[in-house]
């Protein structure tokens, strides 16, 4: 893998006793890149997520983190994470949870209690520094565990579901704030359930489910991309699958669903299946935004 | 090294959560009930005429002990509290996420807590040990037991258990961990009592097999060893035979193999909890 990719991911497989939780995960996330990981509950978000922490291992394939194997101490050196969870010891103060992974992130003394107050001013705290985290909201806490992951100043930060018990202003916050670490070049690989959200602020996405990767690209490619569904006599499939190969066709309810990159090759598709002999009776686009993407897979989860 | 930083947490985290309050709260409840238990006693023992000579010393003394197995008891269950959740509790709980994601080796977090629960313990052994000494010499007007040997003793034991509970933690959740460390501490505690008996009665297998207890679980061992340093006076050896130590305490291939238990302890915990997911 190259210097330029920040995060990599090669047949990365993670199996708990008979379940395989992650099913060969290739990825790649380029230096300075906002990257939106996206699934439905289950799929083998938060797993990814672990291993490249390091704080779960892979069964199978190799994962590399800023030109280090994962779990490195010298990887996990440059790393951010807000855990999904947002879960800390709730007997500190904010400013003694930022100090405490200052101390832990190897951040240099003289710069620690500067850097600490910056933080806390940048999340909205600068006045409950002083408060223990017992008594915070959901919302205070998330915006504590946020400021806690930049308290390294990473290269790289990973935030899973950073908005989630947030309020609408609160989410534009967390908005700004990771499209500012894009501009100042940090990688943030942003693990959410929120469309909108990575829509706003991502400039790549990833869609899993099941622990497959099942879409991935560039945002407006992705929304350019247009699925159809086809509903034709006996051998239609065949020779779908003989025109565009395996991937991007599936069958629901005796029909066929197909991804096209553009009209282009829908107009070929027809063409093969009237070639073919195959009666065709009705084609037509089934959504083309990253949500109703989203809702196909997430659908599919559920079945 | 991050070692240091995880025990510090680890000591605040007692102080902050009242652990340590609540703690010194009950131990000084029991000095107070230990004292008047001592002062009723010792007034007794002066009033009975006769006797051989060397009794009060005897009996002064085996309060000493009596009172410090207890504070063992109190440290040993202590030492199983802190540390039985310490790992798997965490990591369920995902408190030690964000912590194990920064660069700190796993074996850190395990060392620095083991570091961090034992000076806990070694501040609880040593105050309430010396307290309790101050109570009987001030009581008594007799010194006995103010040797540095006993109560480090006790508090190697208190190590055993918390290398023990941490070398569970690593994979198990704190309930079944707890049952599985308290098992062993009774075990210890029966196969003691059964080697006793076995001397007494002359039973080869029955001593041998609490000397195997002791080596499965060197625990009581080592507050065998405890008491006979901390029981002085002509008497007090066949004194305290019986639930507060043993008649022939242990040599010190016992230390050895405490020792030995500690170092496999921690060293399952260290690999164990290296290759765990979170």
């Amino acid at each position: 893998m190259s210097d330029a990719i920040a995060i990599g991911l090669a047949g990365v497989s993670k199996r708990y006793a008979n379940t395989l939780a992650v099913d060969d995960v290739t990825l790649s996330v380029a230096h300075g890149e906002i990257f939106g990981f996206l699934g439905p509950n289950g799929a083998g978000k938060s797993t990814i997520v672990k291993m490249i922490l390091g704080l779960t291992y892979p069964t199978a394939g190799q994962i590399e983190v800023l030109g280090q194997p994962a779990g490195s101490l010298a990887a996990r050196a440059e790393v951010g994470y807000l855990p999904e969870t947002f879960r800390f010891h709730d007997w500190l103060t904010a400013s003694e949870l930022l100090h405490f992974h200052a101390r832990l992130a190897r951040v240099d003394a003289n710069l620690r209690a500067d850097r600490v107050r910056e933080l806390l001013e940048l999340v909205g705290l600068k006045d409950r520094a002083n408060d223990r985290l017992s008594t915070f909201s959901k919302g205070m806490m998330q915006r504590a565990g946020l400021a806690q992951s930049l308290v390294g100043a990473p290269r790289l930060v990973i935030l899973d579901e950073p908005t989630s018990a947030l309020d609408p202003i609160g989410r534009r916050d967390v908005r700004d704030r990771i499209r500012e670490l894009g501009e100042q070049g940090v990688t943030v690989f942003l693990n959410s359930h929120l469309l909108s959200e990575v829509e706003q602020v991502c400039d790549r996405v990833a869609i899993i489910d099941h622990g497959a990767i099942v879409a991935e690209g560039k945002l407006d490619e992705l929304l350019s991309a247009q699925e159809i569904e086809i509903r034709a006599g006996e051998g239609a499939e065949a020779a779908v699958r003989e025109a565009l190969g395996e991937s991007g066709v599936r069958s629901i309810d005796g029909r066929l669903r197909v991804r096209v990159a553009d009209d282009g090759e829908i107009a070929m598709l027809v063409r093969r299946i009237v070639e073919a002999g195959v009666p065709l009776y009705d084609v037509r686009h089934v959504g083309d935004s990253l949500e109703d993407l989203f809702v196909r897979v997430a659908e599919r989860g559920d079945v | 090294m991050s070692a240091h930083l995880i025990a510090l947490f680890t000591l605040r985290e007692a102080l902050r959560r009242r652990v340590v309050l609540a703690a010194a709260l009950l131990t000084l409840g029991y000095l107070v009930l230990y004292g008047v238990g001592v002062w009723f006693g010792y007034r007794d023992l002066q009033n009975t005429p006769g006797g051989p000579p060397g009794l009060t010393e005897g009996v002064v003394s085996l309060m000493l002990v009596g009172g410090l197995w207890s504070l063992n008891f109190i440290a040993s269950v202590l030492a199983v509290f802190l540390s039985v959740g310490a790992l798997s509790g965490e990591v369920d709980q995902g408190t030690l996420h964000a912590i194990a994601a920064r660069p700190v080796r796993r074996s850190e977090i395990v060392l620095g807590k083991f570091v961090g629960f034992t000076l806990m313990l070694a501040v609880f052994i040593g105050v309430s040990a010396s307290l309790m000494i101050l109570v009987v010499a001030v009581i008594t007007g007799q010194v006995v037991g103010a040797s540095w040997s006993g109560p480090l003793l006790m508090l190697l034991a208190a190590m055993l258990l918390i290398g023990l509970a941490l070398a569970g933690s690593s994979r198990l959740s704190p309930l079944p961990n707890g049952v599985i460390v308290f098992t062993l501490y009774s075990t210890a505690l029966i196969g003691g009592v059964i080697e006793q008996i076995g001397d007494v009665l002359e039973s080869a297998v029955m001593f041998n097999i609490g000397v195997f207890s002791s080596v499965l679980i060197p625990t009581r061992a080592i507050w065998d060893m405890a008491s006979a340093q901390l029981a002085t006076g002509g008497f007090a050896g066949q004194l305290s035979a019986g639930p507060f130590g043993a008649s022939n305490p242990p040599s010190g291939w016992m230390l050895l193999v405490a020792a030995l238990h500690l170092a496999i302890a921690l060293g399952f915990a260290v690999r164990s909890f290296e290759r765990r997911d979170f």
